[in-house]
């Protein structure tokens, strides 16, 4: 400990010295955090980034990357010396200012070099009821083997938002009765519930193939939902007891004594307490239904069945010779309302990992 | 506004018996205080009285109408928990009109209801304020407001106070009191605080282990408690209690002899003698001072004495004495109790003194 051996010392410190030094260690801390993040989010970053970019710009069908070379060498430098700024520029004001100024320079910069070579041509499929008999002619092959995107896209709508329905619903019911009332096996229960959340669902595959054949629900939606919803309870009673056993049981006597039944005072005060728990819930269902690829895969055969998952797949695996420019548009589509739902609505994920999972 | 009868009534989970058969009557208007350590079942009873929890025997009455069966929601009960139990999703106003919009009151009367509690209870400039912007005080207001605001039968305070300040917790102890007394509810308060219930309550039930231990004015149970439990939990600081061997007209607490004044009693017996009582004098029992704390308007000095450790409440005025210093007490016949070990029961009428 030098700085403690300094202030004993008899003679007095060299405060100047000190203080420079811990601004050095700062800054030094500082460069070395902004790299290694920098660093890291960039396989994150860059495949997106390459979807879109391709999506936009591929006219071939092949695989050109003139467009993401060209972009990547004005966006990267942007970054560092925006991150330089950060560190070389005390004065904030005169650093914002610097930092649009870097901003504006790379903006021009990619109207002038990249802009000219974007197009939505690959985006056709969106207007374009059959992609392929467009693709190859009325009198190829394969003409009306593909759905319209938006039959698809209004299955997957329809598998997900069924199921989210119905986990929020059932989770919802369960959680709270888990929570509040006693009953023979509640602990075998509770425990059982994250036994089978550890079970890989993929075993279950051939056994869940069969009961949907005999039971007649294979090849539609409804057998899909259901199964998914199954797999999918587990976890979300589990959050949900959570939730509800943060509301504390006063406030439910509370309401009670103050004339309600215990319906009303399940609705009126409880619920809308566990709000953030209902919306955590009810997103991760969702994007579950609206990315699963696996199940609808094998469940679902008949193309008015489609979804979403199946459609990308098929694209990136029917047209003969891959286009890679309909693949990306397809996936950028595909990805806009997991994404949009995840802005609107992260501010009550990250609550939920502060509040929501307590055993 | 009502009378309250208990018979017999009981509360247990499978073998677990929280509250033992029960007889009690309040008188309509009332205001009791149920006292007694955590665990002793004071709670139970209110939840049982509230119709949260259904007795698991006997016959709870409200002007002489068994009402085990009836739900809390038709009781016409107005409660008040230590952690108030406001719901946080809605305003002030929200939270005190929430009874009467289960109760369907026309809108207009509703809303002037509203005004006239907050009013009451002096929280009407915060009535827009979610219960998160409040100070525990305001909480407590606002959770007063809205047990109060449908006019119950029947006023329960679980521990309303624990979670204020001190200052806080006087200025609500009175006027916690001075609305009961203008609205003259039949009230009920659970606490573990001897002070709160003292200074609130018309009568004090004191409680231990789901039984009824004593119930009294609050004189009644400071000055002659029926059971060492009463003596010890009452009183601060507690009681001095010495263990001795009553035989031959005199108990004796180790070599020290103190003869019986009135009465007599034979084996295991427990003398109390409160600290406010013992006075420092010229001769009587010696003993040597082992610490010493200044309370403001008293100090306690613990004492070392051939018969146990005594703590002993002076004026501050008087002359300090300090660590290590011996001294002689003294305490009058009258003021003491005696107890039987046994039966834990108060032997009345028996008293000892200094030889």
């Amino acid at each position: 400990m030098p700085e403690a051996t300094a202030l004993r010392s008899p003679s007095t410190p060299d405060w100047n010295a000190l203080a420079e030094r811990a601004r050095t260690r700062r800054r030094m801390t500082q460069a070395v955090l902004y790299a290694i993040l920098i660093v890291t989010s960039l396989p994150v970053v860059l495949p997106y980034f390459w979807m879109v970019t391709i999506s936009f710009s591929a006219t071939s069908g092949s695989t050109d990357t003139f467009v993401l070379w060209r972009s990547i060498a004005i966006l990267v430098p942007t970054i560092f010396v925006i991150a330089g700024l950060q560190q070389g520029v005390a004065d904030p004001r005169r650093r914002r200012r610097l930092r649009w100024a870097v901003i504006a320079v790379a903006f021009v910069a990619l109207l002038a070099f990249v802009a000219p070579h974007l197009h939505v041509h690959n985006y056709r499929y969106l207007w374009n009821p059959d992609i392929v008999e467009d693709m190859r002619g009325r009198t190829g092959a394969g003409g009306g083997q593909f759905p319209w995107v938006w039959t698809a896209f209004g299955n997957s709508l329809l598998l997900a938002g069924a199921q989210t329905l119905i986990v929020v619903t059932v989770s919802t019911l369960a959680g709270y009765y888990i929570s509040r009332f006693s009953f023979a096996g509640r602990e075998g229960f509770l425990k059982s519930l994250l036994v089978l959340h550890a079970f890989p669902a993929m075993t279950l595959i051939i056994p869940i193939f069969l009961i949907l054949h005999w039971t007649g629900l294979l090849d539609t939606l409804t057998g899909v939902v259901l199964v998914i919803c199954t797999l999918e309870l587990p976890f979300s009673v589990f959050i949900m007891k959570g939730f509800f056993d943060t509301v504390p049981w006063e406030v439910e006597m509370s309401a009670m004594t103050d004339g309600a039944s215990r319906r009303q005072a399940f609705f009126k005060v409880v619920l809308p307490q566990v709000r953030v728990g209902l919306i955590a819930v009810g997103i991760f269902a969702f994007i579950k239904g609206w990315e699963e690829y696996v199940f609808v895969a094998t469940m679902l055969f008949e193309k008015a069945n489609w979804v979403m998952s199946l459609y990308l797949f098929w694209v990136a695996d029917d047209i003969m010779g891959v286009d890679y420019g309909i693949v990306a548009a397809v996936g950028v589509f595909y990805v806009i309302p997991s994404l949009v739902l995840y802005l609107t609505t992260q501010k009550y994920l990250t609550q939920m990992t502060l509040g929501g999972i307590k055993g | 506004m009502a009378r309250i009868e208990l018979e017999q009534v009981s509360k247990s989970w499978g073998d677990v018996v929280a509250v033992e058969p029960t007889d009690l009557v309040i008188e309509d208007g009332e205001f009791v205080a149920v006292l007694g350590p955590s665990g002793c079942g004071k709670s139970t009873t209110l939840f049982m009285l509230a119709g949260i929890y259904a007795p698991s025997g006997g016959s709870l009455r409200f002007d002489g109408q068994v009402v085990n069966e009836v739900e809390a929601r038709d009781r016409n009960v107005g409660i008040v928990f230590q952690s108030y139990a406001l719901y946080p999703h809605m305003t002030v106003h929200d939270n005190i009109l929430f009874p009467l919009r289960l109760s369907k009151m026309p809108r207009s009367e509703a809303m002037a209801k509203v005004e006239r509690f907050a009013a009451l209870v002096h929280v009407d400039e915060l009535l827009d304020r979610r219960p998160a912007q409040l100070s525990g005080g305001q909480q407590q207001r606002v959770a007063l407001a809205r047990a109060l605001v449908k006019e119950p039968k029947l006023l329960l305070l679980d521990e309303p106070l624990s979670n204020l300040d001190a200052t806080l917790r006087l200025t609500m102890r009175t006027e916690i009191k001075s609305l009961q007394r203008r609205m003259g509810i039949t009230s009920i308060l659970v606490t573990h605080d001897q002070m709160e219930a003292t200074t609130i309550a018309d009568r004090i039930i004191c409680m231990s282990k789901g039984r009824i231990e004593q119930i009294g004015s609050p004189d009644d149970l400071y000055l002659r408690p029926n059971s060492l439990f009463v003596a010890s939990f009452i009183g601060a600081p507690p009681i001095n209690l010495v263990e001795g061997e009553a035989e031959n007209g005199a108990l004796y607490v180790s070599e020290t002899r103190l003869p019986f004044l009135n009465g007599g009693a034979m084996g295991q017996v427990t003398l109390g003698i409160r600290p406010e009582n013992i006075s420092f004098a010229e001769d009587g029992l010696a003993g040597t001072v082992a610490a010493v704390e200044p309370m403001g308007r008293e100090t306690l000095y613990i004492l070392r004495t051939p018969i146990g450790h005594f703590s002993v409440l002076q004026t501050s005025s008087t002359k300090r004495y300090e660590v290590d210093a011996s001294v002689n007490l003294q305490f009058a016949a009258e003021d003491t109790l005696l107890f039987d070990r046994a039966s834990q029961k108060r032997l009345d009428g028996v008293q000892v003194h200094l030889p």
